[in-house]
């Protein structure tokens, strides 16, 4: 435990300092990125790995928090951590309210109707897109004269990229932790019953309706501060930022990095913003390709590694040692007899 | 039909709504054919297959590049979409599908959702779509036209709305009266005590495939032409079209979801013209999935079993 | 003392328990019966998962039936399922805990409750080992421990020993005849093994095909002539 908080703090110290003097201005933005979408991940890790509930709606949920974000920087002169609290908040109470026929449904047709939820909501904030500045309850205008209007507000203490990548990562942190005290301690154990067996956790006095929609609200807040964070790291967030795809990719790789696992959920992050950027800026390789990658990966943790990467490259690194081990032994023992 | 005009609905006149009526059922036809794709092959598998639009968008790219950049005589090109869907689906079908057999339908699903990526990447990859180029992809059928009601027809549209009633009708029928038909019936109802009365489940699965895969082909090349241009990614998520027809059939019933497809397409086309919800009309499929959804999960169950992880 | 009056459940078409009427009074009870007899539908019935077309269960002077499904574990009621239901992620001291966690006893005793629970069922693994990895049979204690954990008041156990050999039911056996006397509760055991019910239960009540045919003493109850009938077939010996 001591030895994994040490190895922790070490890595985080790593990230936060001596990283950024290394790489260059698009490393920092994509850095930024996966930190932002593995908060994202950490939800949806909540809903399908802890609960058992699926959940297709969190990407629009993000969008919800972008949206919210956007609106509350123009309208208020809020702190930028209220800002981020409010915005999670407020996704917190959509978030419930797409989570509500999880009280009736599960499975198959829960995975349905957020995704039908989640595709409504989409419609809706592409409709009314973004805010721009302007007023009313939407916030935009088309007569507005977009060259005076300012970026979505960043901390005050966090303005240039690397200092808001920082930042970003203490509310990382902060979010990580914040989803440990849950699985590691009541509501954690409530919904390690309720994935089990709902009777069984009804038989055992577990709330069933309060524990998912408490699942449901965590997971939309994390949504929601994640989707303030991206518009301050964007400045003008638009629609064309957001592809219908990206709900599937998400669950995608959240699915590869391993779904029971808080660690899995930055691998995730990994796989959406950072691969595709090393692909892309770095070796100029188009990186639609890795969607195939990404539906190999799906059907493999399925079938064969439901723990994902998290749990099966210690695993397989387990294994290649001993099979090492063995065949350096069976060496030497032929050896000793030659 | 000319003394129409000048009457109008809700403030739209009939002349600016006759056309997006045409394209609403043409297109409603297309979602009733996936529609009733999907629930044939959810009732016999206990998959929903998430990938049935990407399928058919894979088949439409492929009968473009044919009928583009070969000589190829073009009804091939066309026929080759149609058996590409049903080949995919039958080889994921006989190759993973049995892997997923025993799972719980929410997984069976996820693993289409697999397929679907692995297509959606290789179209992505192979084929990018890049800013102004614009890929068509025009069936013959639609330069014959002809005028119903005042209202511009043309034989594409027919043909989707009329194939949808064919294949509903033929496919309930098939259901009914043969013996192939009657083993689907029975694995939808017990996957286990069908295989015990020797019911022979892979063989059995393996025709659902094949069938929805073929109107999946089908309903690729359709859509392709209705939605005027060939663009991959909204192809594959015309899926969630399709979903809601087959929710509003409750997964169940052909006729139901035919008619659920149909009014999905409709509605979606016929808010075209009303300026205040226009913007709104893409949301159709979405609400129609969630009242279905609602209305199926009215009775609260509580069933003792541990879940399958 | 659980006292049931004219209890009827209709299901579409079929009713699975027909007008019973019967008293636990206390100790160890057994409820047994045929497959189909309406001993795990009496169960839902007591848990809150199935309700009632008629009739009255009162616990210790409390009406279970008004009671919420979720608040019952709060009031004492604890049971198992014929399926294994200890969950496989969590440790066995987290299984056992978040039983207590519900149960509305004090947060300061958890500890010290938890690690009695688990001590009574005699389970020698540690309390840190996940579930899953442990065998059939000590799976099956922790379910126990979860069952007698913070204050129970009645403990249902359905085929608690279902699955597993017999050399390994009769430390089972031992453990469910110590709980009336250490923890104050009425048990009632639903079990096929006639072994297992005589050793442990001081009353038992025969249901089939959803009427009571019989209650009183273990011993009479497995002598009368209705149950040998319905239950063990016309003319076997037990």
């Amino acid at each position: 435990m001591l030895k994994r908080a040490v190895v922790i703090a070490v890595l985080l110290v790593f990230v936060v300092v001596v990283l950024p003097t290394q790489v260059g201005a698009d490393w920092i933005t994509t850095f930024t990125s996966v930190g932002i979408y593995s908060l994202v991940a950490l939800g949806l890790g909540i809903l399908y790995g802890r609960v058992g509930m699926i959940s297709l709606g969190q990407v629009a949920l993000l969008v919800v928090g972008t949206w919210t974000g956007t609106r509350l920087s123009y309208l208020t002169h809020l702190p930028f951590p209220l800002m981020l609290l409010a915005t999670g908040a407020i996704t917190c109470v959509v978030g419930v309210l797409i989570g509500l026929p999880a009280l009736r449904l599960s499975g198959l047709y829960l995975a349905l109707i957020t995704l039908m939820a989640a595709g409504g909501v989409t419609v809706v904030l592409t409709a009314i897109n973004f805010p721009n500045g302007g007023g009313g309850f939407t916030g935009r205008s088309v007569a507005i004269d977009l060259t005076n209007v300012p970026p979505v507000r960043r901390p005050s203490i966090a303005i240039a990229d690397v200092a808001y990548f920082r930042y970003v990562v203490v509310v990382c942190v902060v979010m990580f932790l914040l989803a440990l005290a849950h699985v590691a301690t009541k509501p954690g154990r409530a919904w390690a019953s309720i994935r089990e067996s709902e009777p069984a956790a009804l038989a055992a006095g577990v709330n069933i309706t309060l524990y998912k929609m408490w699942a449901f609200a965590l997971s939309a807040f994390m949504a929601g501060v994640a989707g303030c964070l991206l518009a301050a790291q964007v400045g003008a967030p638009s629609a064309q930022g957001f592809q219908t795809q990206d709900s599937l990719t998400l669950l995608a790789t959240t699915l590869i990095g391993g779904i029971y696992s808080l660690w899995g959920a930055i691998v995730s992050g990994i796989f959406i913003q950072l691969v595709p950027f090393i692909f892309q800026a770095q070796w100029g390789i188009n990186p639609n390709f890795l969607l195939i990658i990404f539906g190999v990966g799906i059907l493999q943790v399925l079938l064969t590694a439901p723990g994902g990467l998290v749990e099966q490259v210690p695993k397989d690194l387990k294994n290649l040692a001993r099979l090492l081990y063995k065949g350096v032994r069976k060496l030497s023992g032929g050896r000793q007899k030659t | 039909m000319h003394s129409l005009v000048g009457f109008s609905v809700f403030g739209v006149d009939w002349i600016f709504l006759r056309p997006y009526i045409v394209l609403g059922l043409a297109l409603g036809g297309a979602y009733a054919l996936s529609g009733v794709g999907l629930v044939v092959l959810y009732r016999a598998t206990g998959v929903l297959n998430i990938a049935f639009g990407a399928v058919g968008a894979a088949g439409a790219l492929i009968a473009y590049y044919l009928v583009n950049h070969t000589s190829w005589p073009h009804w091939l090109a066309y026929l080759i979409c149609v058996l590409f869907g049903g080949a995919v689906n039958l080889l994921y079908g006989v190759v993973i599908g049995p892997a997923f057999a025993a799972r719980d339908p929410l997984v069976k699903m996820m693993g289409t959702l697999g397929l679907a990526l692995i297509l959606l990447g290789l179209m992505a990859w192979r084929a990018p779509a890049g800013g102004a180029f614009v890929r068509v992809l025009i069936l013959p059928t639609t330069n014959h036209r002809f005028e119903l009601f005042g209202a511009i027809v043309n034989w594409t549209q027919v043909i989707s709305l009329v194939f949808a009633l064919v294949l509903t009708a033929g496919t309930t029928a098939f259901l009914r009266f043969t013996s192939l038909g009657t083993a689907m019936r029975a694995l939808a109802n017990d996957r286990e005590i069908s295989a015990t009365l020797g019911v022979p489940v892979r063989r059995v699965e393996a025709m659902a495939w094949l069938g929805s895969g073929l109107i999946c082909g089908a309903a690729g090349l359709l859509l392709a032409d209705l939605f005027t241009s060939l663009d991959y990614a909204a192809l594959t998520f015309l899926v969630i079209s399709s979903l809601a027809a087959a929710l509003i059939g409750r997964l169940r019933s052909l006729w139901v979801t035919m008619a659920g497809g149909i009014a999905v397409g409709f509605f979606q086309a016929v808010f075209s013209p009303y300026q205040n919800i226009s913007n709104y009309r893409t949301a159709t499929p979405f609400v129609l999935s969630i009242v279905a959804l609602l209305y199926l999960s009215r009775h609260r169950v509580v069933t003792i079993s541990r879940s399958a992880h | 003392m659980i006292e049931v009056e004219s209890l009827t459940v209709r299901f579409a078409g079929v009713i699975p328990l027909d007008d019973v009427s019967v008293s636990f009074p206390g100790g160890t009870c057994g409820l047994i019966g045929p497959n189909g007899a309406g001993k795990t539908t009496f169960f839902n019935v007591l848990s809150g998962f199935v309700r009632p077309a008629a009739g009255s269960i009162s616990a210790f002077g409390e009406n279970l039936l008004k009671l919420a499904d979720y608040r019952r574990a709060r009031w004492g009621l604890r049971r198992t399922f014929q399926t294994e239901m200890a969950i496989e992620k969590l440790s066995v001291f987290d299984n056992v805990a978040m039983i207590h966690e519900h149960s509305g006893a004090k947060r300061g005793s958890r500890r010290a409750d938890v690690l009695a629970a688990i001590d009574f069922v005699g389970l020698e693994a540690s309390p840190k080992s996940k579930v899953g990895g442990l065998p059939a049979r000590d799976r099956r204690l922790v379910e126990i421990a979860r069952a007698v954990v913070g204050a129970p008041r009645v403990v249902l156990l359905d085929e608690p020993a279902a699955g597993l050999p017999d050399e390994e039911t009769g430390l089972l056996s031992e453990v469910i005849q110590k709980i009336p006397d250490r923890f104050g509760a009425l048990v009632i055991l639903v079990d096929h093994d006639m072994t297992l019910v005589s050793a442990c239960c001081q009353t038992t009540a025969v249901l089939d095909f959803g009427k009571l045919i019989a209650s009183g003493p273990t011993a009479e109850v497995l002598r009368n002539e209705h149950v040998m009938r319905a239950y063990l077939g016309t003319e076997e010996e037990l």
